[in-house]
């Protein structure tokens, strides 16, 4: 009996899962290789043929540094396999930086566009282009008509869309969206580096990295480092971000004291 | 009215103040003098090239060759096109009556060489035609002034009692080389056909041309776009056959009033599909003001380059190639935001970390440059100008700061890294402005939150005079 119920159950989870799917082929996901992440994760990783939107807290609304820096550290399994498109207004996105971090330059088209409206529907001409794999780009907001709009892009080809909340040229914030129609929404901060002992200088780049939102998943908070950055052997095909330590509150996560994130 | 070495001059004259006895070049009080009531006008040499470059475009209808023959002239190269018209008389009548409707004064005659059409326009009959090989007779009766000569130059010939071209075409030509120079010499011979002389065209002629003439004229918008793709169509069939593909592509619409409305659109990679094309000037086409009209819209190629023929795919949409995705979408955003704001970013060999990356075309071949290493950090966000950074603390001369206050905010620096000193490209300039201390030291600090910056100071501790300077040249992230 209990067999039938759980058949049941699982034909029935399908017909949700196809109605929510609306018509469009599963993606697929991008795992970060780690089952602590993963876990929380709707299909065991980060959904593709989505968008997610990244943001960050304090100043960095205003540089977004932090969040690009895990966006290219996030995205680079997928820049194996297409281009990816980089739409920004203010042209200070750094291309041997994001070299460093393991995001080839020859597989990146920066585009910077004049305004937040522009920059948007680049983005969605970028979704729906053959060969491109994803878009990242840079934007203050986006309300539920324009969020649509990306969505109904990324399912045109199954490309996957990064926007990173940012206000370019600081100024006052603009109200903010009520909802969203983004699959994930992740908080990226930088985070102290640890080097390894008897070492000095700064160690691998840390993140404190919450995921705000998810849809089908749980949210969490966790403390990842990009072993990898700056390191010419860093072809190992694993993810490029670590899972360094679980974060139990995403609020106290960068006030933590050091020795506490230690894993 | 002009004024040339401090003295008003008179710089042209109407035909009416000819009459009276006015000539260029007359001072101002002269002919004030001998009549009181003219009115003049100051010249305006800059107006005067913008509207002959606009007459040149036009021409363009006639002929793709036209050359302007600066301050007042333009030479049509009508080799191959005249029969369009039905002969050269019958391309010459034409040519007068939408001049002549357009209200402008003008002269014109067709001859063998550029020179004998100059000094026919000038100074002989309007509107003459020289034969094939016959422009020697038309010249013959011209004075010398038409052989386009310095002043000096043929002043002294017709002061030598030479009033002729054709007696000095019969004179021996080494003693006149001799006397006169050696520029009257070639200038005799181009006039007479004997040497070529190379036009400046105002657009290099292209054999990659088309053209549709309406015998009505079209001012609907959709109109526009239709003769777009048809004009594109025309083209790119003839580019496709010879196995060619453009970069690009300039539509002209030509109006009844006389203007000339040029647009132009680039692609990525070479190609030749004419509905792509007429894609990316449909955007444009708004800007286009039809006016009374347009009556004829011509289409040109340019960097033209062989393309290998390529087969259509039968399995396409399943792996896409380039041409298919990513160069239509270059193609698209770079028409509608320019040039200069898609990019692919190319490394550049140079120590100066803002000039280490460029902006290249996103399928330009990339460079001899080596590629950046990856060993050395760099910014993911790096700052066009650095911002200042204020009440920096370092213990020692070459110590990374321990605080710095940035937009405002405090930063204590946790652990640091540097410095990296990056100096002045000596090798570049000039000897004597190399200068040993422009140096930047590069720090990679860390603030106590996990904020990572890229900082740099200039100057040098100990120096009186130029205290060192502290600023904010990217993020890390």
């Amino acid at each position: 009996m209990s067999d039938f119920r759980a058949g049941r159950l699982d034909a029935m989870r399908a017909k949700i899962a196809a109605v929510e799917a609306g018509g469009r082929g599963d993606s697929g996901s991008l795992p970060f290789g780690d089952a602590r992440i993963d876990a929380r994760l709707p299909g065991g990783g980060l959904p593709l043929g989505r968008w997610h939107e990244i943001t960050g807290p304090g100043m960095e609304v205003e540089t977004a540094a932090a969040p690009a820096a895990f966006t290219a550290l996030m995205i680079q399994p997928l820049a194996a396999r297409g281009e990816v498109v980089w739409v920004m207004r203010r042209d200070d996105l750094w291309a041997p930086g994001l070299a460093g971090l393991g995001l080839p330059p020859e597989r990146l088209i920066q585009v910077c566009a004049r305004d937040e409206a522009e920059a948007l529907s680049v983005m969605e001409d970028a979704l729906s282009t053959v060969g491109v794999t994803t878009v990242v780009g840079e934007a203050e907001a986006v309300d539920l008509t324009a969020g649509r709009r990306l969505q109904l892009a990324c399912e045109r080809r199954g490309t996957t869309g990064f926007l990173i909340r940012r206000r370019p040229f600081g100024g006052q914030a603009r109200r903010e969206a009520g909802g969203s129609a983004a699959a994930t929404r992740w908080s990226a901060a930088s985070a102290p580096s640890e080097p390894p002992a008897g070492e000095f200088g700064l160690g691998a780049p840390r993140f404190a990295v919450s995921l705000e939102r998810c849809r089908g998943g749980r949210p969490g908070a966790w403390l990842l480092e990009a072993a990898r950055a700056y390191d010419l052997e860093s072809t190992d095909g694993t993810h490029p971000l670590r899972l360094v330590a679980e974060l139990g509150d995403r609020q106290l996560a960068p006030a933590l004291p050091l020795h506490a994130n230690a894993a | 009215m002009e004024t040339v070495r401090a003295v008003r001059q008179l710089s042209a004259v109407s035909p009416e103040a000819a009459a009276l006895g006015l000539r260029a070049g007359q001072k101002a009080a002269d002919a004030l003098a001998l009549v009181p009531e003219l009115v003049t006008a100051q010249a305006e040499p800059e107006a005067d090239a913008a509207a002959l470059m606009a007459l040149a475009d036009w021409c363009v209808r006639f002929s793709p060759g036209v050359a302007v023959d600066a301050p007042d002239g333009l030479f049509l190269d009508i080799t191959g096109v005249d029969h369009l018209w039905g002969g050269e008389a019958a391309m010459l009548a034409d040519f007068r009556s939408r001049l002549c409707a357009n209200g402008l004064p003008f002269r014109c005659a067709i001859a063998d060489t550029p020179g004998a059409a100059w000094a026919m326009v000038r100074y002989g009959e309007d509107g003459a035609i020289a034969p094939p090989g016959g422009q020697a007779r038309f010249l013959a009766s011209l004075p010398p002034a038409a052989l386009r000569l310095e002043s000096e130059t043929w002043a002294q010939i017709e002061r030598l009692g030479l009033r002729r071209i054709g007696q000095i075409a019969e004179l021996p030509r080494a003693p006149f080389g001799r006397r006169f120079g050696q520029a009257a010499l070639t200038r005799l011979d181009q006039a007479l056909g004997r040497e070529k002389e190379a036009l400046r065209f105002r657009r290099p002629p292209t054999p990659w041309f088309a053209r549709l003439a309406f015998a009505e004229p079209i001012s609907a918008p959709e109109d526009m776009a239709r003769v777009t793709a048809d004009v594109a169509a025309k083209l790119c069939a003839r580019l496709e056959a010879e196995s060619h593909g453009a970069r690009r592509f300039e539509l002209c619409f030509h109006r009844l009033d006389g203007k000339a409305m040029a647009l132009t659109v680039g692609l990525s990679l070479p190609g030749c599909d004419p509905i792509r094309i007429a894609k990316l000037f449909a955007p444009k086409l708004d800007t286009v003001d039809p006016g009374f009209g347009i009556e004829v819209v011509t289409m040109a190629a340019h960097a033209v380059e062989a393309t290998s023929g390529r087969q259509a795919r039968l399995d396409a949409g399943r792996n896409a190639t380039i041409e298919e995705g990513l160069a239509p979408l270059v193609d698209r955003l770079t028409n509608r935001l320019g040039p200069e704001r898609v990019w692919r970013a190319a490394p550049v060999e140079s120590h100066a970390p803002e000039l280490a990356a460029a902006r290249a075309r996103p399928f330009a071949d990339s460079g001899e440059a080596r590629p950046w290493n990856p060993e050395t950090p760099r910014p993911t966000r790096l700052f066009r100008r650095p911002e200042p950074v204020e009440d920096v603390m370092a213990l020692t001369p070459d110590d990374p700061p321990t605080q710095f206050r940035w937009r405002g905010q405090l930063h204590r620096v946790r652990r640091a890294e540097g410095p990296e000193r990056i100096g002045e490209e000596w090798w570049k300039a000039a000897i004597d402005d190399v200068r040993t201390d422009h140096l930047r030291d590069y720090y990679r600090v860390e603030d106590a939150e996990g904020g990572r910056f890229w900082l740099y100071r200039v100057g040098l501790y100990g120096d009186a005079a130029n205290p060192p300077k502290w600023w904010m040249h990217g993020l890390f992230g």
